[in-house]
């Protein structure tokens, strides 16, 4: 809900303001590479993965600046340790690890004699009831056809505060929008919430069409993980125009970008009429 | 999009960034210099031989006329004069005859164009003395237009013989006490013919003095001996700049709507804040730290369309006066600056209508005498139609979409008897903004005002006011089977007693009592639909703004005049509502309740100002002052550019009230027979308990606000600089400010000093008016200012696959600098007593620059391994007509 008046807002004033676009180039500062760590733990099999990179210069290309070398650990609450093992250039797995819901775990990197440490509460899973596909009256696709949003269907627990996190998949693509919601202004409430998501580069496959296989992932996060993706999403596009932008809160110790989530998966899927 | 440009403005640019302030002074002392060379020689080098014995002035004038070919212009002054002049001249040049036959008289004389102004001038008759008096007596009265009635602000009143003046107060009333005896009163004002009025005091006297209006004609110069309208050299307030609406007429502007508030942004240490933010920045303070007056009636959000246009509908205003920090006492409330419009009473001799029309707006104005010379009325409208333009669109969206934003200014007002005067005057505005059904803002101010004017004496005038202020917006959107509203509000009650005491010749004390009841509505929401929202609204929040002040300008010496006072402003945080305790992450530990009308917490803050002048000579002076404000209400606004649905919240007791501190010093001077004015003024101000969102703050919640906010403090301090040319068919001024505006708040940049985003180390404008012929007005604009210091990325790195900035300090970069040229022409098309129209033409970014409205960063469309900065422009050549008329 929160999503859909931000974003219609949003919609509305730059209607006003078209303007005209162009890429300048643009003297940015190079900085000391920071570490980023991005450590995630699934109620699902081949859900345990942390990710150790640097950051790059604004010049460098995308790809993913991965570290290898590190010790990485996940620990519950009963001081079992369990390794994860490097899969790939800066990526860490433990394929067999799962965790469970009411469990807090944590989390150790250990590279180049630096540590960076983190802890995550895995709240219960709050039941996804169903996805439906709802036709937006604001505004088309490029191509003119109807655009379609996903809604999302699902009863909030009134004894706690829930924080969910919402990730699209399009015919297996993964919508990059960040897409966050909370009970503050629907605690206990049966919620139908619609996830917009802003195609600002226009390309056709972020777009739900006829025939397109719709998987949607429900994650029942922590609020420190919400305030995570809730500050990155603020300054994604470091659009100076809005508050300044700034790194995002992270609940990692020890001096690294991002954040350690422990969340329940839940996933539903529809074929697009 | 057109990138090419002359390269003279992007020359002139780079020397600009790259010379410190001396070598930019230069050049602009030089282009000074240059414009007044220009006018340096010619008539009164002509030779001339003839003999006048003792004739009338104006006759003898024509004679030289005849003898040597030189035009002579001058007012009814001059005219009417009785002056008897002998003149005996073989061959000798103009100059020095005019010279010596004038000397023994109050006339001085200068070259305009290739004739000579003969004017009146007190200062050669000062210090003539006076037949010793027995007693002293006072002469008062109100000032206004002949043709029109509107009484007269800031006018000048001189009697040169015992060296004693005045201004007309903001309801045109002055008084002023002189020994017995016979005088002559030098009343002056902008755009107003000067008179001179004689008056032998016997006894204490009303005189009601009218002016007739300056027809904008050339010949008829305002004299200018006393400078009128200019800034007032004897005068201790400093940071204040005046603009009388006919001065705005000719600067071009975006669209063809004058705007006053895009005008003061051309004066020095008044910065815009950006294209597409109706904001503006003073002296390094934020847009909320202004306080916006419409006949005395706070005006909470002052732009139209997302701020391409003021609130203010220039047919209906008559003045202007913007005080940078150096308040007079009976301003508060508001840190940087007041900004004190004053709208017209209208027309209490004729009915008349004016109006325009534009490429997006119409304006219509009606005005006339209620009871002839009396009373009079006034409603100017304004409404733009560039939604008429949607309904021709193919998307059926836009066709059903609307656009658009109307305002509404009535006054009224009727003249009890001598002594007493009612005015009510209101304004109503709204901005509608919808795409179809499916979502829509409206926003708008109300404002009224109820005034009383009563004279108990000629030495003391007292004015009431009962103001109502209001602004509120209602966003709706239709989702699905959802739809939301979302209302806020802002509203006051204000009651102010004015007073002033003219008491005796030296002292004039002013003193009153302002109460303020505050009600603020933060938000409510309503849900239907199956979205699951619980409608709800946040507590509102109640509050008593209560101020008292005493101020006295004591005029010590005939060079020294000292304004010293005090305002007393006490803030009460009333009930009902919750309060709360918040630790240093923004989490609440505690709250209390308060039942309705319970004092929550009271603020009180002596603010002390003390403002100096020392008048060097009869052309400058130099003035110091030190002043304190304090502000409770504040703008927690998540956009730099600004935005209808920005949240006004007010102190609470967490949120304390914030305060500035401002030392000032300036030097002014006037030249050139006063058509030039050079002003420098520079400050230091210290700002305590200011505001800044946390780092991810969440904007949108029911959270209490002070969740999501941290404290801290600011300075900022410049040199302000501006040379104007007040007459003439070129007139004009540069203006150029160097300034630095910092805070630092905890828990922001790891607390450490960073750049204001107004931070802004240069910002020039120049501005020029050349009225070419009868028929055509030509104008310019140029400004130049650096870029807002903003936060770019220094690296980025990927979460989830998906590409992320990495931020290190706060508004450490630079936007590009901003420049941009506009050109402006009026033709008058047609001119009889009874109807008068023009067109007016303008060129908004004349060269086209592209500057950057925004910049941000994102994925290459076509190569997505590769991240780009993207530059976005608003306005690059946009050019509008607009027809007006009048009759």
């Amino acid at each position: 809900m929160k999503n859909t008046i931000k974003y219609i807002t949003i919609m509305l004033f730059a209607a006003t303001l078209s303007s005209c676009e162009k890429a300048i180039d643009l003297k940015l500062k190079d900085t000391t590479p920071q570490y980023v760590v991005e450590g995630v733990l699934t109620n699902r099999a081949g859900g345990c993965k942390v990710l150790l990179s640097k950051t790059k210069n604004f010049t460098d290309n995308n790809d993913f600046n991965g570290i290898s070398g590190a010790t990485v650990t996940i620990a519950d609450d009963n001081n079992n340790v369990y390794p994860l093992t490097a899969t790939g250039t800066g990526i860490y797995q433990n394929s067999t690890l799962t965790g469970n819901p009411g469990h807090t775990y944590q989390l150790g990197v250990s590279v180049d004699g630096k540590t960076f440490t983190s802890s995550c509460l895995m709240h219960p899973a709050v039941p996804l009831d169903s996805i439906y596909l709802v036709k937006d009256e604001l505004e088309n696709n490029k191509d003119g056809t109807p655009r379609k949003y996903v809604t999302v269907r699902y009863d909030d627990p009134i004894a706690t505060k829930n924080y969910y996190r919402f990730v699209q998949y399009v015919n297996g693509r993964k919508e990059e929008t960040i897409m966050l919601e909370d009970d503050e202004f629907t605690n206990g409430q049966e919620v139908n919430n619609n996830l917009r998501f802003d195609n600002s580069n226009d390309n056709p496959a972020r777009d739900i069409r006829p025939g397109n296989q719709v998987t949607i992932e429900m994650m029942s996060i922590d609020q420190a993980v919400y305030k995570y993706f809730y500050s990155l999403s603020n300054s994604a596009n470091g659009d100076g125009n809005n508050a300044a932008p700034a790194n995002p809160l992270t609940n990692i110790k020890g001096g690294a970008l991002g954040y350690f989530s422990a969340h329940t998966v839940e996933r539903k899927t529809l074929i697009a009429p | 999009m057109k990138t090419n440009r002359p390269a003279w403005p992007s020359m002139l640019i780079c020397e600009i960034t790259r010379t410190p302030l001396r070598t930019a002074l230069c050049m602009l002392l030089f282009l000074m210099m240059a414009l007044s060379k220009a006018q340096a020689q010619g008539p009164l080098d002509k030779p001339v031989t003839i003999t006048i014995n003792n004739e009338p002035l104006k006759q003898a004038l024509d004679k030289i006329t005849a003898a040597c070919g030189v035009r002579f212009t001058y007012n009814e002054t001059v005219a009417k004069s009785t002056v008897k002049i002998s003149v005996n001249a073989q061959n000798q040049p103009l100059g020095d005859v005019l010279r010596k036959a004038l000397a023994p008289h109050p006339f001085s004389f200068t070259v305009l164009d290739n004739d000579v102004l003969i004017k009146y001038d007190d200062t050669k008759i000062k210090k003539r003395t006076v037949a010793p008096a027995d007693g002293k007596y006072t002469v008062s009265g109100t000032i206004k237009s002949k043709q029109t009635g509107e009484t007269i602000i800031g006018a000048s009143i001189r009697v040169a013989s015992v060296n004693a003046g005045t201004s007309s107060n903001e309801y045109g009333f002055y008084s002023l006490t002189l020994p017995a005896g016979n005088h002559e009163l030098l009343v002056t004002a902008m755009g107003q013919k000067a008179a001179v009025v004689p008056v032998s005091l016997a006894g204490s006297l009303r005189l009601n003095i009218e002016l007739e209006d300056n027809a904008q004609q050339l010949q008829e110069v305002t004299v200018k001996a006393a400078p009128a309208g200019a800034r007032d050299l004897a005068s201790p307030q400093m940071g204040v700049e005046h603009l009388s609406i006919q001065e705005t007429k000719n600067i071009p502007v975006l669209l063809g709507e004058r705007d006053v508030i895009k005008t003061i942004q051309l004066l020095p240490g008044i910065k815009s804040a950006g294209e597409g933010s109706g904001g503006f920045f003073v002296r390094g303070g934020a847009t909320d730290q202004n306080l916006i007056l419409l006949d005395e009636a706070p005006v909470y959000n002052a732009s139209h369309l997302l701020g391409f246009f003021s609130t203010f509908n220039s047919d209906a205003i008559k003045n202007i006066n913007i005080y940078k920090g150096d308040m007079p006492a009976q301003y508060g409330g508001r840190l940087s600056s007041v900004l004190d419009i004053k709208m017209n009473d209208g027309n209490n001799q004729k009915f008349g209508v004016s109006g325009g029309i534009g490429l997006i707006a119409a304006r219509i104005n009606a005005e006339g005498p209620i009871q002839k010379g009396k009373s009079s009325f006034l409603i100017s409208a304004r409404r733009t139609y560039a939604d008429a333009f949607l309904a021709l669109s193919k998307d059926s969206i836009a066709k059903k979409s609307q656009l658009y934003f109307y305002d509404l200014n009535a006054k009224a007002n009727y003249v009890l008897g001598d002594k007493d005067r009612l005015f009510v005057s209101g304004y109503f505005g709204k901005d509608v903004l919808k795409a179809a059904d499916i979502a829509g803002i409206n926003w708008g101010n109300t404002t009224a005002t109820l005034r009383w004017n009563h004279i108990f004496n000629s030495q003391l005038f007292s004015n009431t006011s009962l103001i109502y202020s209001n602004y509120d917006y209602k966003l709706n959107i239709k989702q699905d089977v959802n739809e939301y509203n979302i209302y806020s509000q802002i509203r006051d009650f204000n009651f102010k007693e004015d007073m002033q005491w003219y008491a005796g010749g030296k002292n004039t004390i002013s003193f009153g009592v302002n109460s303020i009841y505050h009600t603020i509505k933060p938000g409510e929401i309503s849900a239907t639909g199956n979205s699951g929202v619980i409608s709800q609204s946040l507590q509102n929040r109640y509050a008593l703004e209560n101020a008292a002040y005493v101020t006295n300008t004591w005029k010590a010496t005939d060079r020294f005049t000292l304004t010293y006072g005090v305002r007393l402003s006490a803030f009460t945080i009333l009930g009902s509502g919750d309060y709360y305790d918040i630790d240093a992450d923004g989490n609440i530990v505690g709250s209390k309740h308060y039942t309705s009308g319970q004092e929550v917490k009271t603020y009180i803050n002596p603010e002390p100002r003390i403002a100096a002048a020392f008048q060097l000579n009869d052309v400058s002076s130099i003035k110091a002052s030190y002043a304190r404000n304090a502000q409770n209400l504040h703008l927690i606004s998540n956009s730099n550019s600004g935005s209808p649905t920005d949240k006004w919240v007010a102190s609470t007791n967490i949120i304390k009230p914030e305060i500035a501190d401002q030392f000032s010093v300036g030097y002014y001077k006037d030249f050139n027979e006063h058509n030039y004015e050079f002003t420098v003024e520079s400050y230091y101000k210290k700002l305590q308990n200011q505001i800044d969102y946390r780092n991810g703050a969440n904007v949108f919640t029911n959270q209490p606000i002070e969740t999501q906010l941290l404290f801290g403090k600011g300075r900022s301090y410049g040199a302000e600089f501006l040379l104007k040319k007040k007459t003439g068919r070129l007139s004009g001024w540069i203006s150029y400010t160097l300034s630095k505006s910092e805070r630092m708040i905890d828990g922001i940049n790891n607390n450490q000093w960073y750049n204001a985003r107004q931070d802004r180390t240069h910002d020039i404008a120049i501005v020029a008016m050349y009225k070419a012929s009868e028929k055509w007005t030509f104008s310019a604009n140029f400004v130049y200012y650096t870029g807002d210091a903003v936060t770019f990325p220094s690296g980025k790195y990927q979460v989830d696959g998906v590409t992320y900035y990495y931020y290190t300090n706060r508004n450490a970069d630079r936007m590009p600098a901003y420049h941009r040229l506009d050109l402006g022409a009026t033709r008058q098309l047609k001119k009889t007593a009874k109807f008068q129209s023009d067109l007016t033409f303008s060129l908004y970014n004349a060269y086209g620059n592209p500057n950057a409205y925004r910049i941000f960063f994102r994925d290459n469309k076509t190569d997505a391994s590769r991240t780009e900065a993207v530059r976005t422009t608003l306005f690059t050549f946009v050019p509008s007509v607009t027809y007006n008329f009048k009759f």
